[in-house]
């Protein structure tokens, strides 16, 4: 049932990661939520959390960052690390692009990379498993069971297909990523469908699904803004910090065409006003891909 | 609290005249409730009703325009504090800022740079608006002669910043007919700001830590006779700034303070963070935005982050219906018809590109309602299949006849095969599932 | 001699001085309610004098009259006597009501029988050099006598004229003349020989895209004599109303114009011969139809209708002749088609909405009509909004696997064991099941809902280990009916696709209902009412209607069925002109509300796809009795 109320609802905590004590190996968990209020106007929040996504097969990944990061991209634990240590991301979201190859079947080199990963890193992490129904409940499965314990942020579940990665957080106490497509409502109905299959929900972080600025991006502004909204007011199910990882920010024709003294710059300030709107919005943690646009963001976010 | 149409509809004659060109009175109450016809529209209601009805159309936050002919902006005028209510009507003008203590050419470089900069995105024209001239010289014909080489108002909108009663003077000799944003008047020196921006006519920005303050003070320059203000919330901060600026477009809105109701002026410069300063001003209120000059990168980013905030959200924004070539497609390239929406466009786009799948894009015109939408509403039907796949040829470009169609037009699949004659294969709901769905199940 | 003017009607009569105004009345014609006499003593015989004098003594009635009706010149007809040429209103409350025949229409209470058509008996004097009056004006001054309309106002078609004289003198000056209330006056429709005022008729159609319904009324008592149904001839030139109006670009108008009207003279003839009458005494036809076929029946072009800006020729009530349209009736018999609100909500809807009695109630009423596209209204006696969309075929059986018609074999009631989950079934006739007919798909949908076997989008849970639930070739499915059980030897299912198809048409539905709501600023518990319309209603179970969001939540004893809507309203316009009157003003105040122009159209139909819909706030019931059921299964709370 919807929880109402005339006060209005505080967003639910969501803890990311686990240290020693919480059962993990972090050396800081993160706690996201608590808001009261729309973001910069009250109190209860913490600064949102720069994430910087990875992946285990660069070959999907956008050249501007291939070229930036060199030979980090055919290392995914090294890559991590930077990230974390050079770059200082507050988290690191991998990606399994593997997963996109035809006929992808090893699932052993998920856990094992999952687990190599953690090894390098000492933050909370985000992993994002795959991207097809047929292979999601092995994929899901597998990085599950090597972090467990360790309160992953599992991605994505979505209306079709949710069951797996729910699975997989229930089994081995992960939180999840549920994505829908642009909408308040479908976001709605997939918390609850969330719920209905037993997902906390202190354990749902919300991914209403970002277009890349330029390119819808105002439609994924303004769902944010109405979840959050309706969460401020009593909606429930709306309740829960917000991720926003814009996928295809890097791949837009302003960077691409960018003249290539140019293209590095333009990546950056693509993926900066995209997350900045992003956070204006309400978003809890912002994924990006551009090394340089983390620096940027937490400079924007200090103070 | 906008009145319901129902409430409104009882106090129209419910003669059903149409002389407000709606065909009945209820229809005109439901477009007044949405505010989106004028009371005055309906000849045939007293003024006590008009004025009723009326108070709850005039807009909350003032129009305010800087600058004169072409290039002049119009800010302000805004009814709703969210985009997704309704929509944001004006832009706010991006305003670079220079100094007159900066040399001739760096100024008119940077002036060269406003004027003629021009990025297209979706048959727009995006531009920065204006230029700022900030007096930091401590002499006034200085300050005259850099605004001078701005245009002096003549070409760009201007913003005239200075804080010495001398400068203005200056400044407005020269540029004072072509209405540029003085700026700022504080509890300080109101008095004399307000009386020469209102020999010129011209809009003034006013200047105060805290919305009391600001309405203060904004109440007293109205009252004198500058009708034409701008809110500068003197923000410490930029989160300051934005909880401050929402503070103040919700009283307006909500009209609990009309002398609040005025566009907000942001100096995107102050806090060290001009992007993100930019980003807060375009999403939060801000009608005015002053700005250091800008990199490429930045300006671009900023000027489609404007232009995406300030879209109608409920006016999707529509890609030309035709047939698009991806990936080189072939003869035996799979035809995948779509809706004009632009996000199911782009989606689309970038997940088959990534696939390197050829194939062809086949987009009917649904008025840029998705997929969803255009079905349940009937506006993507088998008649505009077929039409539209004669409209652009597109038989002549593959050797077969088979049309993969999205997963939520499954209930017209039948249709569709009986008005065009072709194959119809049911595709996959969600984009993404595209690619996979193609290499399992295309064969020409 | 002083004459007496009698308002509203401007009825005349020339009387000596001295006369009462009731005997002024007698002679205008107009029937006083004297209960008393004409002695005074009854005051029943109220009227006003507007212009002029009587002589009356008010005080010694003072009694009778409050003081308004003194300021207003009240007096007693038959105490006042006339002194000049004086204006006198009529209060209706002074007048005897018309006696009035009830009749009862199916499905609805009864209505007076008021009909537009009547037949006056007259014997006439034969002509003389001393009275030479033409046949015409000798004929309608008898009419008149009869209390019929006065001649200067009855208009005399020429095909009438020219056997006039005929009939007269061969029916010895003895006939009965069939006279029409016309827009702006009378017709004379018909003189026959002799006494026939025992047989006039009248016949209700429901012109439907796919089938015609004909009732047939004996227009003298009040009777339904016979009715009839069949299929519209034009399905040969296409099954929908686009491709018929398709056709009609393509090959004229004529031929599905031709079609329409043998299908209802189909129709007509069978009824006729069944009822043993005359086609040539059926006077009055009137026609609801959905506004393409109410064109193409008359020969109007419907092109314009089915693109933007879908703009259909006329939308007010037509009459003509049904000799001029091929109807088969007599040919000079008025041949009336129901008024449009736009092309999409046409005649038939406001049928639907006669049919209801919403326009005549203060609560609102909400009233859907199902089919491949739907319409909705919401309103009551002071306002009302419509809209119209696309369910898709779902509903109705089309666009799942087994889905059909409501045919024999089709299952139409399923209720599905909580535990166990076996499926216990009816289908219509009886026989074993070849299909599933929309009710009961809806059936299915809530019991697996109710069941848990679905989630709240329709996904199939397919963790669940049962065999009936099982992965299916292309979609999860669940086995309604095992093959040995049914009549086509393969198993019976119904699959994810499907159920996800049937919640898109279903909240095509309910978004429209919503959207008429939000537009009035009410809630679904101000909805007095929910009546549906068409076949589909018949067999709808309302709870389970409810259960999966079909409509806006309401108790089950609110909604109602009103059948074949547009055959209904149709009886009640042919039986009662006072409604038949009321058609054109109801349909122009009714607003449309184009769902596409809505922004907030797709917000909600998104959110009604969902079981039962997005906030469960909306069906608080509903939320309950499936907690419970749940419960039962000992299956998590909701609210966990
Ligand atoms: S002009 Fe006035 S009276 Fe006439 S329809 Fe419009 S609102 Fe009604
Ligand atoms: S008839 Fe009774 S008072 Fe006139």
């Amino acid at each position: 049932m919807t929880e109402q109320s005339d006060e209005g609802l505080t967003i639910r905590e969501v803890r990311l990661g686990a240290t020693r004590e919480e059962g993990g190996t972090r050396e800081v968990s993160y706690v996201i939520g608590g808001e009261r209020d729309l973001p910069f106007s009250g109190d209860g929040a913490g600064r949102p959390l720069v994430a910087l996504e990875i992946c285990d097969d660069p070959r999907f990944w956008p050249p501007v960052v291939r070229d930036y990061v060199g030979d980090l991209a055919n290392d995914t634990a090294e890559w991590a690390r930077a990230a974390e240590r050079t770059y200082g991301a507050d988290l690191v979201r991998l990606n399994f692009t593997s997963t996109k190859q035809r006929g992808f079947d090893a699932f052993d080199a998920i856990a094992a990379t999952t687990e190599e990963v953690l090894a390098a890193t000492a933050r909370p992490l985000i992993v994002e498993g795959s991207n097809e129904p047929e292979l999601d409940s092995e994929v899901f499965r597998r990085c599950g069971e090597a972090g467990e314990g360790e309160r992953l942020l599992l991605g994505t579940a979505e209306a079709d297909r949710y069951r797996s990665v729910a699975a997989a957080a229930l089994a081995y106490g992960h939180a999840v990523i549920a994505q829908s497509p642009i909408d308040v409502n479908l976001a709605k109905q997939l918390n609850i469908l969330l719920r209905e299959t037993g997902v906390p929900q202190d354990r749902i972080v919300i991914d209403p699904y970002a277009g890349a600025l330029g390119y819808g991006f105002e439609y994924s502004y303004s769902v944010m803004e109405r979840i959050r909204l309706a969460a401020l007011s009593g909606d429930a199910d709306l309740a829960m910090p917000m991720i926003c990882a814009p996928t295809d920010t890097l791949s837009v024709r302003e960077v691409r065409e960018a003249a290539p003294a140019d293209q590095e710059a333009m990546a950056v300030a693509w993926e900066f006003y995209t997350a900045y709107a992003a956070i204006v919005a309400g978003a809890s943690i912002v994924c990006v891909r551009h090394p340089l646009t983390v620096e940027r963001l937490k400079a924007a976010l200090e103070g | 609290m906008a009145m319901k149409a129902l409430d409104i509809y009882k106090h129209l004659p419910k003669t059903n005249c149409k002389k407000c060109g709606y065909p009945t009175c209820l229809a005109f109450a439901m477009k007044l409730a949405v505010g989106k016809a004028e009371v005055e529209a309906c000849p045939d209601l007293d003024p006590d009703t008009k004025s009723l009805l009326g108070g709850v159309t005039r807009p909350p936050v003032r129009l305010v325009t800087i600058g004169a002919g072409e290039r002049s902006i119009a800010v302000g005028e805004e009814f709703v504090l969210f985009r997704h209510e309704k929509t944001f009507y004006h832009p706010p003008g991006i305003m670079v800022q220079v100094s007159d203590t900066w040399p001739e050419d760096e100024v008119r470089s940077v002036v060269e740079t406003v004027k003629e900069t021009v990025v297209q995105r979706v048959g727009q024209d995006l531009v920065v608006n204006g230029v700022a001239v900030k007096y930091e010289s401590n002499r006034p014909e200085r300050f005259a002669a850099t605004v001078a080489l701005a245009g002096g108002g003549s070409t760009l909108p201007l913003v005239l910043i200075a804080s010495d009663p001398a400068a203005f003077e200056a400044g407005l000799a020269v540029a004072g007919h072509y209405r540029p944003l003085v700026h700022a008047a504080t509890e300080e020196n109101w008095e004399g700001l307000a009386a020469l921006t209102k020999r010129y006519g011209c809009p003034l920005a006013v200047r105060a830590a805290g919305p009391a303050e600001l309405a203060s003070l904004a109440g007293k320059c109205a009252e004198a006779g500058t009708p034409d203000l701008v809110l500068d919330p003197a923000p410490s901060s930029l989160a300051g700034f934005i909880a401050t600026a929402t503070e103040i477009r919700r009283s307006a809105i909500g009209r609990t303070e009309p002398a609040l109701g005025y566009p907000l002026y942001l100096d995107a410069g102050a806090f060290g963070k001009t992007d993100a300063a930019l980003a807060a001003g375009i999403l939060k209120y801000a009608g005015i935005i002053v700005t250091p000059p800008l990199a490429s990168a930045s300006r671009e980013a900023a000027l489609t982050l404007r232009q995406n905030i300030y879209t109608d959200p409920q006016k999707p924004i529509q890609v030309t219906p035709g047939i698009y070539p991806i990936n080189e497609p072939g003869p035996d390239a799979p035809i995948l018809l779509t809706v004009n929406f632009s996000l199911t466009y782009f989606t689309l786009l970038g997940y088959l590109e990534a696939s390197r799948i050829p194939c062809y894009l086949f987009i009917a015109d649904t008025e840029g309602l998705s997929v969803l939408t255009a079905v349940a509403g009937g506006k993507l039907t088998e008649t505009l299949v077929a039409d539209s796949l004669k409209k652009f040829g597109v038989a002549d470009l593959v050797d077969h006849r088979l049309l993969v169609i999205p997963g939520y037009a499954a209930p017209l699949s039948g249709k569709i095969e009986d008005a065009t004659g072709w194959k119809v294969l049911v595709g996959p709901r969600d984009a993404a599932d595209l690619p996979g769905y193609l290499e399992k199940e295309w064969k020409a | 001699m002083p004459t007496v003017t009698f308002l509203p009607g401007y009825r005349k009569a020339t009387v000596p001085e001295g006369a009462t105004l009731l005997d002024a009345a007698r002679a205008a014609g107009l029937s006083m309610n004297v209960v008393c006499g004409g002695e005074g003593k009854c005051g029943k015989c109220q009227v006003y004098v507007k212009d002029g004098t009587v002589s009356f003594d008010r005080e010694k009635y003072r009694r009778f009259f409050s003081d308004e009706e003194i300021a207003r010149g009240a007096c007693l007809a038959c105490q006042a006597t006339v002194a000049g040429d004086v204006q006198v209103e009529v209060p209706a409350g002074s007048l005897i009501e018309e006696q009035k025949i009830l009749v009862e229409v199916p499905g609805m209470k009864e209505i007076p029988l008021n009909p537009t058509v009547r037949k006056y008996e007259v014997r006439l004097e034969p002509p003389s050099l001393e009275d030479t009056t033409p046949d015409l004006a000798r004929l309608l001054e008898g009419v008149e006598r009869q209390s019929g309309p006065p001649p200067n106002r009855v208009y005399a078609p020429l095909g009438v004229l020219c056997y006039l004289p005929q009939v007269l003198r061969r029916s010895g000056w003895h006939v009965t003349a069939t006279v029409a209330l016309v827009p702006g006056g009378y017709r004379l429709s018909s003189v026959d020989e002799g006494d026939t005022t025992g047989r006039l008729y009248g016949v209700a159609v429901d012109l439907g895209t796919t089938t015609i319904v004909a009732y047939l009324w004996s227009l003298v008592d009040g009777r339904i004599l016979a009715t009839a149904s069949n299929y519209n001839r034009q399905i040969s030139c296409g099954e929908d109303i686009l491709s018929r109006v398709n056709f009609s670009r393509r090959s004229g108008l004529t031929r599905l114009q031709q079609l329409a009207a043998e299908s209802i003279n189909e129709a007509l003839t069978t009824a006729a011969d069944a009822a043993g009458i005359d086609r040539e005494e059926i006077f009055e036809v009137m026609i609801a139809g959905n506004t393409v076929m109410t064109h193409l029946l008359l020969g109007i072009d419907p092109g314009y209708m089915i693109a933007e800006p879908y703009v259909p020729v006329v939308r007010r009530m037509l009459s003509t002749a049904a000799g001029r349209i091929g109807i088969a009736a007599h040919p000079n018999a008025g041949v009336y088609t129901f008024p449009a609100v736009s092309n999409f909500i046409g005649g038939d809807i406001i049928a639907d909405i006669l049919a209801t009695g919403m326009a005549e109630r203060e609560e609102a009423t909400l009233m859907v009509d199902i089919g491949t596209n739907f319409e909705a209204v919401l309103g009551n006696s002071d306002w009302m909004l419509s809209c119209a969309g696309a369910a898709g075929p779902a509903l109705e059986g089309g666009e799942v696997l087994f889905g059909m018609r409501a045919n024999p074999g089709a299952i139409e009631r399923v209720r599905i064991d909580p535990d166990t989950l076996a499926p216990s079934f009816s289908t219509i006739n009886g026989v074993r099941p070849r299909g599933i007919c929309g009710s009961g798909l809806i059936d299915l949908l809530a019991e697996l809902f109710r069941a848990c076997v679905i989630d709240r989008t329709g996904g199939i849970n397919l963790e669940l280990d049962h065999p009936r639930v099982r992965k299916g070739q292309y979609y999860p499915e669940f086995v309604v009916a095992w093959k040995e059980e049914t009549s086509i030897g393969k198993d019976i299912v119904i699959t994810e696709n499907d159920i996800k198809n049937l919640i898109m048409s279903k909240a095509a539905i309910h978004a429209a209902c919503m959207t008429l709501l939000d537009a009035a600023g009410l809630a679904p518990t101000d909805i007095g009412r929910v009546c549906f319309s068409g076949a589909f209603g018949n067999y709808l179970n309302k709870e389970n209607a409810v259960t999966i969001g079909l409509i806006p939540e309401t108790p089950p004893e609110r909604v109602g069925n009103i059948g074949n809507g547009a055959i209904t309203g149709a009886n009640i316009a042919l039986v009662d002109r006072r409604r038949r009157k009321e058609l054109d003003g109801l349909a122009r105040r009714i607003t449309y509300i184009e769902l596409n122009a809505d922004p907030s159209f797709m917000d909600r139909y998104t959110s009604s796809c969902f079981l039962p819909h997005t906030d469960f706030a909306l069906f608080p019931h509903v939320q309950q009795t499936l907690e419970a059921c749940r419960a039962r299964q000992g299956v998590r709370s909701w609210q966990a």
